[in-house]
């Protein structure tokens, strides 16, 4: 089942205890609140415009992080989470560069570091059917756990319910072509610090739009490369033939000659 | 053996070698003993900085010259350039070893730099990146094995590889084609980060075109400073036909490059007065229109000076543009600037140090440069200027005054745009404060139209109760709903310093005994009387009776 959250940014009453409760499940040394997203800091309430806005990873339907990174750490799991494996990481920060909302962070003190992100408490609840702790703890229900498509019903409710109060934009339907993450705002997102991203497109599209065309482009390069070698060979043996060092019937039997290399006449034999 | 016969006579210049190369192996034991971010200004919003827009990103591109040399020769048969194949694929060779070595710097796990060669994920340009490196590492080493052969004397092993000497080159090639450009693919990815002056699709052909063109100039650069340093004749009839080659691949870079400007309506941008369009201009300007009007003259070109800072600006603004893309490109989106720490500068530039002296070394020891016996071609109208070749200074005057020129440009720029964005970062302070005021505003007005929450709204535990002890009056209630004001929800009053959050049931670690809820640690550091009823009160008010 492919679950997400829904963030209603009017009933957080900002008091934290999701973010707490994120770094209590996760086993995250410091205290909360973080006034950022760091590497022992998943979750934490962002204060603007008199709004307390609870960030954390997006979790894309289809995500930048998990297609760019070369070794496979990162991974969409079933249930929705976008999960890590440590012992695959070499390290590239490559998912940093290409997460459209910035969201990876890494251990930089470390001499074994690894990224850092919310994985929607996938190892400690969902994979087993719970609930994250940040849904669970929070007290004014601003943070919700469900199935995506009864998220996003449920956020189109509150918008039709109550028209004046909520902006009418579910970021997360189709940003970065749809994330598992959803948020509902009193004001439009941009003014709020969320990144304009694009609607609709999934990045990963991106560069395989450019990879996808790699195995024909090199067969035709190759052939094309052969061709030339063997045009370019076949000229010279012809220009022997024309000033009468070859007959023409040893000429159709040669391969191409070799190049020689500059030293030649000094060589080995 | 004494000393003098391994490292020849000591000059200034292996003095420099040696003092850059302690202090890059100094810089090495901090990075690898302490992490990156002791030895670096890397950060959350800067992860790639110095080692990968130069060391990888410049390293790979000047390698070019290897793959457009060898396939000149061994493909188009253009059997003339066979005498600077060699320089041009152990500039290559080298590069690709310089770039292993830079990523083991920059690699947070460097140990598992092998991991995309056993867990793969075809979908990811970077899994590409690493067996493009890896893979033509290896056939550049196969490409430049025969000289160590040939100095070795065995003479079959030569011949062997100069059989497969064909298709090694059209494989190498074709794995540096795909390298080249997809270096430029890996930022495809980032639409929204990268400014829109650097960022396009079209950004692997943007990246393989201006790396020809690199190379080219690198193979120009090292001719004439190897002809200085091992006082040899400059192949000069070679290094014109390079600089024309160069003349072709920056146009055809330059229309491009303004093409796709125009195609994405992010031309405005140039002309904005922002670092971003300064630093385009310089990398644009001077570092391809400059050098292409210049070697397309026919005095440039045959000029040892002429060709020498063609082909260094040319680099030069390869270099610019590498490092617009990796650092300038991501300044916008970030918001925060990176300028790299000394201890990244001083890695890159003993990494630098040691490729020039192996190259050293190998041209020493090994047939890299071909011994030139014939006489220097001179056209006849060269005749009345003749140049002793490879003894005239290649930096002349005008040329030192034109670098000199252009980096007092650079700086005048830099500080200018620096200054300009201060004041338009003041304006934008008090635009954002009027806007966050109607913002907040904006904010009180819309959730004024919801319901204010009841207490039964919260979504709060159920009520529960502690365990109690023989002599109790009755076990003890706990209810949030009493506890918790749905004006103002505080959760940290409580929460995680004595009960904790996710691990309902079980919130307090160890024992709660009589003690312990009356004056421990727990109920009493708010029932103390004050800020709330004390727990000597009555008993009901927490002990309910049992039944």
């Amino acid at each position: 089942m492919d679950y997400g959250l829904l963030v209603d940014l009017s009933r957080c009453s900002g008091c934290g205890s999701c973010a707490l409760a994120c770094k209590e499940i996760n086993e995250l040394p410091g205290d909360a609140p973080a006034d950022r997203l760091s590497a022992t800091s998943w979750t934490f309430l962002d204060d603007r415009a008199g709004l307390t806005i609870k960030r954390q990873c997006m979790h894309c339907m289809n995500p930048a992080c998990v297609s760019v990174c070369p070794v496979g750490a990162l991974e969409k799991a079933a249930e929705g989470p976008v999960v890590y494996d440590e012992s695959l990481c070499m390290g590239c920060r490559y998912c940093m560069i290409a997460c459209p909302f910035g969201v990876p962070r890494y251990e930089w003190d470390s001499t074994e570091p690894r990224m850092r992100k919310c994985i929607m408490c996938w190892h400690t609840r969902v994979k087993d059917g719970g609930i994250p702790a940040c849904a669970q703890t929070c007290p004014a229900a601003a943070v919700s756990f469900a199935p995506r498509q009864d998220l996003i019903e449920e956020a189109r409710r509150r918008i039709r319910q109550h028209p004046d109060a909520y902006e009418d934009h579910v970021y997360g339907l189709r940003e970065a072509g749809g994330t598992s993450v959803l948020y509902l705002s009193p004001v439009p997102f941009a003014a709020i610090g969320f990144p304009t991203v694009h609607q609709d497109t999934e990045y990963p599209g991106m560069t395989w739009a450019i990879l996808e065309k790699l195995p024909a482009a090199l067969t035709v390069g190759g052939a094309l490369l052969a061709g030339v070698w063997w045009l370019t060979g076949r000229r010279e043996v012809m220009e022997q033939v024309r000033s009468g060092e070859l007959p023409m019937e040893e000429a159709l039997r040669r391969r191409p000659p070799l190049v020689p290399e500059p030293r030649d006449e000094e060589g080995d034999e | 053996m004494k000393l003098v016969q391994i490292f020849g006579r000591l000059t200034l210049w292996k003095v420099i070698l040696g003092v850059l190369l302690i202090a890059g192996g100094y810089a090495a034991v901090i990075r690898f003993a302490q992490g990156l971010g002791a030895a670096t200004n890397l950060s959350d919003d800067y992860p790639w900085g110095l080692w990968i827009g130069f060391d990888v990103l410049v390293g790979v591109g000047v390698a070019a010259g290897g793959f457009v040399i060898a396939a000149t020769v061994h493909v188009f048969r253009m059997e003339r350039y066979a005498s600077i194949a060699r320089p041009a694929l152990l500039t290559a060779f080298l590069g690709y070893l310089m770039v292993i070595l830079a990523v083991l710097f920059d690699l947070g796990r460097p140990m598992r730099i092998w991991h995309p060669l056993v867990f793969w994920n075809p979908r990811s340009v970077m899994f590409l990146i690493g067996w493009c490196e890896a893979l033509y590492a290896v056939v550049l080493a196969a490409e430049f094995s025969p000289l160590l052969f040939e100095k070795l004397g065995w003479g079959r092993a030569l011949k062997t590889v100069r059989r497969l000497m064909t298709p090694l080159v059209i494989l190498g090639v074709l794995l540096s084609i795909t390298h080249q450009s997809s270096l430029g693919s890996l930022y495809v990815i980032a639409p929204d980060k990268l400014h829109p002056l650097w960022y396009s699709s079209m950004l692997p052909a943007l990246f393989l075109v201006s790396a020809v063109a690199a190379g080219l100039a690198m193979t120009m650069f090292e001719s004439c400073m190897s002809s200085r340093a091992f006082g040899r004749r400059l192949e000069s009839d070679l290094v014109r036909g390079l600089a024309r080659a160069v003349v072709v691949v920056q146009a055809v870079y330059l229309v491009l490059r303004a093409n796709d400007l125009l195609y994405r309506g992010a031309i405005g941008y140039a002309f904005e007065a922002t670092p971003e369009a300064v630093l385009f201009w310089g990398e644009i300007g001077l570092g391809s229109a400059l050098p292409m009007v210049l070697l397309a003259s026919r005095r440039v070109r045959y000029s040892n000076s002429g060709l020498f800072f063609a082909a260094t600006l040319t680099v030069m603004g390869f270099i610019v543009h590498r490092l617009n893309v990796a650092v300038t490109g991501m300044a916008g989106w970030t918001g925060v600037s990176y300028f790299p720490s000394w201890l990244e500068v001083t890695v890159t530039v003993s990494l630098v140090a040691l490729g020039v002296a192996l190259f050293g070394v190998a041209a020493r020891y090994l047939p890299v440069f071909p011994k030139a016996e014939e006489e220097p071609e001179t056209p006849p109208w060269m005749e009345p200027r003749p140049r002793v070749l490879g003894t005239e200074p290649l930096l002349t005057k005008p040329a030192l005054f034109g670098l000199w020129g252009m980096l007092a440009l650079g700086a005048v720029g830099v500080v200018t745009t620096n200054s300009v964005t201060a004041s338009e970062q003041a304006e934008q302070v008090g635009v954002e404060q009027a806007t966050q005021q109607a913002l907040i505003t904006g904010v009180e007005t819309r959730l004024s139209h919801l319901p204010v929450p009841e207490v039964e709204d919260l979504s709060l535990p159920e009520p529960f109760f502690f365990s109690a002890s023989e002599d109790s009056p009755g076990p003890v209630r706990f209810d949030h709903r009493d506890h918790v004001d749905p004006a103002d929800i505080r959760c940290d009053a409580c929460h995680p310093k004595l009960f904790r959050l996710t691990v309902p049931g079980t919130p307090v670690e160890g024992v709660v005994d009589v003690d312990r809820a009356h004056d421990g640690d727990l109920c009493a550091s708010c029932h103390d009387g004050e800020r709330a009823f004390s727990t000597y009160d009555e008993c009901e008010l927490c002990h309910v009776e049992a039944e």
